[in-house]
């Protein structure tokens, strides 16, 4: 019988790969499951994968119950959480395995989960090679330490920093992708930029560094913190901060409000932490640094934290820098506020990087061609 | 055949008729030229006769060992019992790679870590065959939750998709069936054989008037309560009859229970004693008695009697029961005082042609339920299971070993946090 989950993507003229993929994952973009950075990375992936010419490709997610639809051309096959547990990547359902017999290539995503260990462990033995991917969601010991992820055919990290933080563990396959970025929404236009104007955008969580942001901007510099509030405490302690300060908060901000900020702003910062302002030390900081690449794309130079992977996102110095301390992003801004940096064509040279790189056409095809060598059994250790 | 033996226990550490039997076919299989390795739990006890392919090298996590009141702590053993012990899947593994067997053939692994050890046979691909006497499936559902089955491939029937399933009666079949929501459509019966070699004539019938009833366990649900009840009311009927009742079990209680309802001249309670020496006794008996529970996969008993000339009178509803004609080989009843009341009674008042009846039992085992009748049977279905392992993951695949780990380990993760 007919798999229902599976549809046709569309097929690239002269296409030589018709790989059958399916990505699991324990939430979908979607605001009736998770809208985060790992559920968007999972839609984008897909993207690029149909805009390459996969075949045929499905998503496969849990959810409170089974639901079958589709989202921007893929089919999203959801199946009951039979978890007893209430986080998002705890989820599992035994039923999986069934759904997936006859895939060429299935993606785990947040594999470092209790979800990625138990997805693992029931499609170990379907004889499908399984690509892995950590999106920051857990740490899962069995699938580290204990040596779950050798089990795996592959890996995709979404960034260097992510690929560091999982090689001990695994030495098989393993590809490097940063991105995508839907390059084609998330373009420039002809609006000239506001030169005073510095925006933040991500949650608004300690390990952000919002604070930090806010205590180097000077006087003559208006910063938008645009993100949703996750910790209440801490935004109310940046609004104390931002007295006598030009800040203005947004914490409702959709995809177009995002992208008028991209297009008019003179500099994105993003300044996440691996130590917050309280102390605690945060694994994970940036896995990748979505924003960024997203303000990139727009030709909006960034200034970025020597912080997980947002130092790789700006290897040439023209349409980013990157900084350790708050003394050191204290110089840059005053640099952004005296008209000495961003320089003339570091907005082109922003585009051209993400163009080259990170964009849904590069990383669609290269994630393709590595599940065709996966899936053909190169690449081994 | 290269014949790989699972089971949990192994003589001289029993529990009941399944591991004997499982002890008589590897032997008995042996015997016949096949090339037979039983891989079984320790055993605590001293072994008078050690054979050299019994490897007891796993561990029993369920009867043998101690129990504690420690809800969590009982519960924990009894995980490993039935879902997953990773050193006994291991162990397994091992012998799988050193010996590579034709067939695997499984007997009760209630205690070893059921599901994680057969999961491993299907991933290999090993032809395996399970013989049930006893209701072991429905251990492993009712006592493992939903997401943890479908970690080892194990919801609904699919830990035994690939097995080939003997089955001593259609009523244990149905009991999984019920219970456990298990089904084997192409299962096997196999009814359990009796030793049939160097069988006594059987004795007259009724000598002198008395008749003389035998039952070879004492327990509450091999019916031993109702046999008291049941000579309470046939000793006030004035009949003359006399019950011994063999083997172990609560004898202090029901020997008080006898004395105080004054039976002691009619039952008596002679203990434990080996098989071969029952076999010896039933021929000086007139009839077997045999109320068991509903819950009776079998009985080897009431047929190792009628193999003796000695007819049983059974529960209608146990496994053995399918075997025999309910007047023609054996007397039926239900479970009920009443119901062996009145087959006692029939057999005590000469209603019934015992002779007749021994004979024909006895011709009934001769010809279909001996041992070596069952010894045809079981070997032949292993021989047509064989066929090139076929699994999904080779045995020798490095992986294996890894995967059962991250497997054991979520188990534990799933159901203890």
């Amino acid at each position: 019988m007919k798999n229902p989950m599976r549809a046709k993507g569309k097929k690239s003229v002269g296409s030589p790969i018709k790989l059958r993929i399916a990505h699991v994952t324990p939430t979908y973009f979607s605001p009736g499951s998770v809208v985060g950075g790992g559920e968007r990375y999972v839609f984008n992936l897909a993207q690029a994968l149909q805009a390459a010419g996969a075949m045929e490709q499905c998503v496969l997610a849990l959810g409170p119950e089974d639901a079958l639809f589709e989202q921007g051309g893929v089919p999203i096959r959801v199946m009951r959480n039979e978890s007893k547990w209430s986080g998002a990547t705890d989820a599992y359902s035994s039923k999986m395995r069934v759904e997936l017999e006859g895939f060429d290539i299935i993606h785990i995503h947040q594999c470092l989960t209790t979800f990625g260990a138990y997805t693992t462990a029931i499609l170990r033995d379907l004889d499908i090679p399984l690509i892995g991917t950590d999106l920051g969601g857990g740490e899962n010991t069995l699938m580290m330490k204990g040596g779950g992820l050798r089990l795996l055919s592959g890996m995709l990290s979404i960034s260097k920093f992510a690929r560091d933080l999982v090689a001990p563990y695994f030495g098989g396959p393993h590809q490097v992708l940063i991105g995508p970025v839907d390059s084609e929404y998330f373009s420039p236009n002809n609006i000239k930029r506001e030169k005073d104007h510095v925006i933040c955008v991500g949650r608004i969580l300690p390990h952000k560094g919002l604070d930090t942001v806010v205590s180097a901007l000077p006087s003559s510099l208006r910063l938008t913190i645009a993100g949703r509030i996750y910790d209440e405490d801490y935004y109310k302690l940046l609004t104390k901060m931002a007295i006598g300060k030009s800040v203005t908060f947004v914490t409702d901000a959709g995809d177009a409000d995002l992208l008028q900020l991209y297009r008019t702003a003179t500099v994105l910062v993003q300044a996440s932490t691996s130590i917050d302002i309280y102390g605690r030390f945060v694994a994970k900081s940036e896995l990748m640094g979505l924003a960024a690449l997203e303000a990139l794309s727009c030709g909006l130079p960034v200034i970025l934290a020597r912080t997980g992977s947002l130092p790789e996102l700006v290897p040439e110095g023209t349409c980013g820098r990157v900084f350790s301390t708050i003394e050191e992003l204290r110089d840059l801004l005053k640099d952004v506020d005296g008209g000495k940096w961003p320089p003339i064509g570091a907005s082109e040279a922003a585009r051209t990087a993400v163009l080259d790189r990170h964009s849904t056409d590069v990383i669609g095809r290269q994630l393709l061609e590595f599940y065709d060598i996966v899936s053909r059994g190169g690449l081994s250790s | 055949l290269k014949i790989l033996v699972l089971t949990n226990l192994y003589p001289p550490t029993v529990l009941g008729g399944y591991e004997i039997a499982c002890h008589n076919v590897a032997n008995a299989m042996r015997q016949r030229g096949h090339d037979v390795e039983v891989l079984t739990t320790w055993s605590h006890l001293p072994d008078p006769r050690p054979e050299p392919w019994a490897h007891r090298d796993l561990d029993a996590h369920w009867y043998l060992p101690y129990t504690s009141s420690d809800g969590r702590l009982a519960e924990s053993e009894f995980h490993k019992a039935v879902c997953s012990s990773y050193r006994n899947t291991l162990m397994v593994l091992n012998y799988l790679r050193s010996i590579l067997p034709d067939i695997v053939y499984v007997w009760n692994t209630t205690g070893i870590g059921t599901a994680a050890i057969l999961d491993l046979l299907n991933m290999v691909g090993v032809p395996w065959v399970l013989h049930l006497m006893d209701r072991t499936p429905v251990d492993v559902v009712a006592n493992v939750e939903a997401g943890i089955l479908g970690l080892f491939g194990a919801s609904g029937s699919s830990l035994y998709r690939s097995a080939g399933v003997i089955s001593m009666s259609e009523h244990l079949l149905t009991e999984i069936e019920e219970l456990g929501g298990i089904t084997f459509p192409g299962a096997t019966i196999i009814p359990g054989g009796a030793d049939t070699s160097n069988i006594a004539a059987h004795e007259n019938y009724l000598r002198g008037g008395k008749a003389r009833f035998v039952a070879s366990a004492v327990s509450a649900e091999k019916g031993t309560d109702l046999i008291i009840e049941a000579a309470v009311k046939l000793k006030l009927t004035g009949a003359d009859f006399l019950i011994d009742i063999f083997g172990p079990g609560e004898l202090p209680r029901y020997i008080d229970i006898v004395r105080n309802r004054g039976l002691e001249g009619q039952v008596r309670f002679l203990g434990p004693v080996a098989q071969r020496y029952l076999l010896e006794q039933y021929p000086s008996y007139d009839v077997f008695l045999f109320p068991t529970w509903d819950r009776e996969p079998f009985g080897f008993a009431p047929i190792e009697a009628a193999a003796c000339g000695t007819p049983p009178i059974m529960s209608r509803n146990c496994g053995a029961s399918e075997r025999l004609v309910d007047l023609v080989h054996c007397i039926k009843i239900d479970r009920t005082v009443g119901d062996l009341l009145d087959a006692m009674q029939s057999v005590c008042s000469a209603q019934i042609d015992l002779s007749a009846m021994g004979r024909r039992a006895k011709r009934l085992v001769l010809a279909d339920l001996s041992f070596n009748a069952m010894l045809d049977r079981i070997e032949a279905t292993l021989t047509q299971r064989i066929a090139p392992w076929s699994g999904p993951m080779d045995v020798n695949d490095s992986s294996l070993s890894l995967l059962a780990y991250l497997k054991h380990n979520l188990s534990i993760m799933l159901r203890f946090g």
